[in-house]
């Protein structure tokens, strides 16, 4: 008898300490979670100093000053990234998170980067352009665009087909090893990470022919048209004060920002649109 | 005064009747040895006096009290709690194979249970166990394991840690067929000693001349019933086609 | 980054990696033996029940686990999760996880006691519980010991599977420093701590085999 009502406390203390767990979070907003990838310089990752940083983290500090909340930077694995985003763990995911073929999966901001996939191979490999890539092993981070575009229904899948394998890595730093020492022989990714790494290591180059081109937004979850509009709006304040463009630049990434470019500019005209019959309304 | 009565005991295992309608009363003082062949059910009869085993029928009295019994609609009927602890006190168990705690040190072997069970005082307990572990000849061993002691020796702590509890009444079973020839001695002669002191004692053993030696009375078990009973020469000097039989047997061996 | 800062934080993801360790033993251990008594029940459906939690918890992937705990509340029951929920289902998915081996590792000791300390215990007027905490317990603990050193080794190395919650242990750490630094640097020191780790587990788990080992 005993051993059973040691069981059932058990079960009820396990239970317990999930509903504790839990976080009501139907108050006024004070805090702003964005969920990243700490590996995924320069967009979000570890500084010298140990602390969190990167061009998209620095972004939102930016809007959370301006909104006066408190910006939480949780780090997530990139594959629980919709399980963190749907159960709440998370606001929204601002990591250089791809638009394009998830158009429908999140409500989205406005598209603040135009990133394209390239390939990166050794300087001395003799690849060239993306024919070249026949009957190699192309390596590419697991759950990333690349990999999508890449993919059975992906853009790029017939070119895909011609590889010899398409290997998937956790995140790009051992990909880059396995690069070098030849175990594969070429990366499909993002083109502003390939940029970073070539900064820091020698003997890659980026191939001219890219795959596609594509655009990140910052992803909330689907129908929370609230947050992600008046996110909008701080990154637009942010753009016209130049705060915007400062840390484009301060990350290198002046080339590639798009925030305010002609295809954004529909997007915003639209906010903009949106926002002037909410004020008609009232 | 008797201190035990089984009364009508059955018991089976399995269907297979080891004990039937067996009766017997110890008095005190008494000294009653247990024989007989393998399988005669003498051991089993010791573990339901000593309630190792349930009893299938019967009943069974210690001091006169009703210990246990199967009811008319033959449920078990055994004590609980502290009912148990008063009863269980009136006995104490030398098993075959010793079973000492091997974790335990030979004094905390002896003194373990009267401290935390009896909860008694810890220095007196401490000073009879001595007292004890001296008249089983094994002063020196007080802080040795039992892995390092000898069978006689395990033994003779095993009766200590029995006597330790104070029973009315001390079970023995088989008590040396788990030992070498020549540990045998030691053994017996402890049980002699103790003989002498007036303990009343029941116990099943194999050794003949020794049983004939000291008991008051003899049981000569078979097949499940008490076959003779009576004086030590009664039983063994017996005109019985069974007895004579069985102790023809132990003369040729 | 330089490498003090580095190892600064490394040594704070270790002291993460310790605290999952040392919480997930102080639950984990006890639960075990409760598992354990309901596994040796005589209640058929309590002894079906746990048959079948051991068997989901050895055969299925801690990972795996880990995932269901954070995010089974909200798959569920809807539940919201967040704060400090990371660390509670790391520590809860540990426990239960660990606890299943545990108990069958007790399982194992205290099935091979021979019934003859129990009888003995018995007649000597002991009760159900101090028979099994005086004299069966301790005993079994000698006996099981080799096994659950064994399960505290590859708890060391297992804290790391946190790193699928993205809680900030020392690989979770190690992963994201090699990554902003481009350098395999992190993993080598990981590595030398993680061994370190088991060394003084190893080391220490002796102590104890030989403090027991006064009797046989």
């Amino acid at each position: 008898m005993k051993k059973r009502v040691f069981a059932v406390m058990t079960v009820a203390a396990v239970a317990a300490s999930m509903a504790a767990g839990s976080v009501c979070m139907a108050e006024e907003r004070t805090t702003f979670t964005v969920g990243f990838d700490a590996e995924y310089p320069p967009y979000g990752y570890m500084d010298e100093n140990g602390e969190y940083t990167g061009f998209d983290l620095e972004l939102a500090q930016a809007v959370c000053d301006m909104q006066g909340w408190e910006l939480v930077k949780t780090p997530i694995d990139w594959d629980s990234k919709d399980m963190e985003l749907n159960s709440g763990a998370i606001d929204c995911i601002w990591n250089g998170f791809t638009l394009n073929g998830r158009e429908d999966d999140y409500t989205w901001s406005v598209p603040y980067v135009d990133n394209s996939q390239v390939i990166v191979v050794s300087e001395t490999a003799g690849i060239e352009d993306l024919a070249g890539l026949e009957g190699k092993i192309v390596g590419v981070q697991a759950a990333s665009a690349a990999l999508d575009l890449l993919s059975d229904g992906g853009d790029q899948a017939d070119l895909a087909a011609t590889f010899g394998t398409l290997q998937q890595f956790p995140e790009y730093n051992s990909a880059f090893i396995e690069l070098q020492a030849g175990s594969i022989d070429a990366i499909a990714m993002d083109i502003g990470v390939a940029q970073y790494q070539l900064k820091e290591k020698e003997g890659f180059k980026i191939l001219d022919e890219a795959l596609n081109s594509e655009q990140y937004a910052i992803g909330f979850r689907l129908g929370d048209e609230e947050l992600c509009n008046t996110v909008n709006d701080s990154l637009f304040a942010l753009l016209e004060d130049g705060t915007f463009d400062e840390l484009a630049e301060k990350y290198e990434l002046t080339d590639m920002v798009c925030l305010g470019d002609e295809l954004t500019e529909a997007v915003a005209d639209e906010e903009v649109v949106e926002t002037e019959t909410e004020v008609a309304a009232e | 005064m008797k201190l035990l009565e089984m009364n009508h005991i059955r018991k089976n295992f399995d269907g297979l009747e080891v004990i039937r309608d067996i009766s017997l009363s110890v008095e005190e003082g008494e000294i009653l040895s247990i024989i007989g062949p393998s399988g005669s059910g003498k051991s089993t009869l010791l573990r339901c006096a000593t309630m190792l085993e349930q009893i299938d029928g019967g009943e069974i009295l210690y001091m006169g009290e009703k210990a246990a019994y199967v009811a008319e609609d033959g449920r078990r009927i055994y004590p609980k709690g502290e009912e148990a602890r008063k009863i269980h006190s009136c006995f104490g168990l030398v098993f075959q194979s010793f079973n000492l705690f091997p974790h335990y040190s030979v004094m905390k072997n002896i003194t373990d249970a009267p401290i935390t069970i009896q909860k008694r005082d810890k220095k007196e307990v401490y000073a009879e166990a001595r007292e004890l572990l001296a008249k089983m000849g094994l002063s020196d061993k007080e802080n040795a394991y039992p892995c390092q002691l000898s069978g006689g020796q395990c033994q003779r702590v095993a009766i200590a840690r029995a006597l330790a509890l104070n029973p009315k009444i001390l079970f023995f079973d088989e008590p040396t067929s788990a030992l070498d020839p020549e540990l045998t001695g030691e053994v017996l002669k402890v049980i002699k000693s103790l003989a002498d002191l007036q303990i009343t004692m029941v116990i099943v053993t194999h050794e003949m001349s020794f049983a004939r030696d000291i008991s008051d009375r003899v049981i000569f078990m078979d097949n499940g019933v008490v076959a003779l009973e009576g004086k030590p020469d009664e039983v063994f000097d017996a005109d019985h086609t069974r007895i004579r039989e069985f102790l023809g047997k132990f003369r040729m061996e | 980054m330089n490498f003090t800062v580095m190892l600064e934080q490394l040594g704070n993801g270790m002291l993460k990696s310790l605290g999952i360790f040392l919480l997930t033993l102080v639950f984990s251990l006890p639960l075990g033996l409760l598992i354990s008594f309901g596994r040796m029940s005589k209640n058929k459906l309590l002894q079906n029940i746990v048959k079948i939690y051991i068997s989901i918890m050895r055969g299925t992937p801690l990972m795996l686990q880990l995932l269901v705990v954070y995010f089974g509340p909200y798959y569920l029951f809807g539940m919201r999760i967040g704060g400090s929920y990371r660390f509670i289902a790391i520590i809860v998915g540990f426990a239960l996880n660990y606890a299943a081996y545990f108990a069958e590792i007790y399982r194992s000791g205290i099935e091979s006691m021979p019934v003859g300390q129990y009888e003995a215990a018995q007649v000597l007027g002991y009760s159900k519980t101090q028979c099994f905490f005086r004299i069966i317990f301790p005993q079994v603990v000698k006996r099981i010991l080799p096994s659950i050193t064994n399960e505290v080794i590859t708890l060391v190395k297992d804290t790391s599977l946190s790193f699928s919650l993205a809680y900030a242990e020392m690989f979770t750490i190690a992963k994201q420093i090699a990554a902003s630094e481009t350098t395999f640097i992190p993993f080598v020191v990981a590595g030398i701590f993680y061994y370190v780790f088991n060394l003084v587990v190893a080391v220490t788990m002796e102590k104890i085999e030989k403090k027991l080992s006064y009797y046989q």
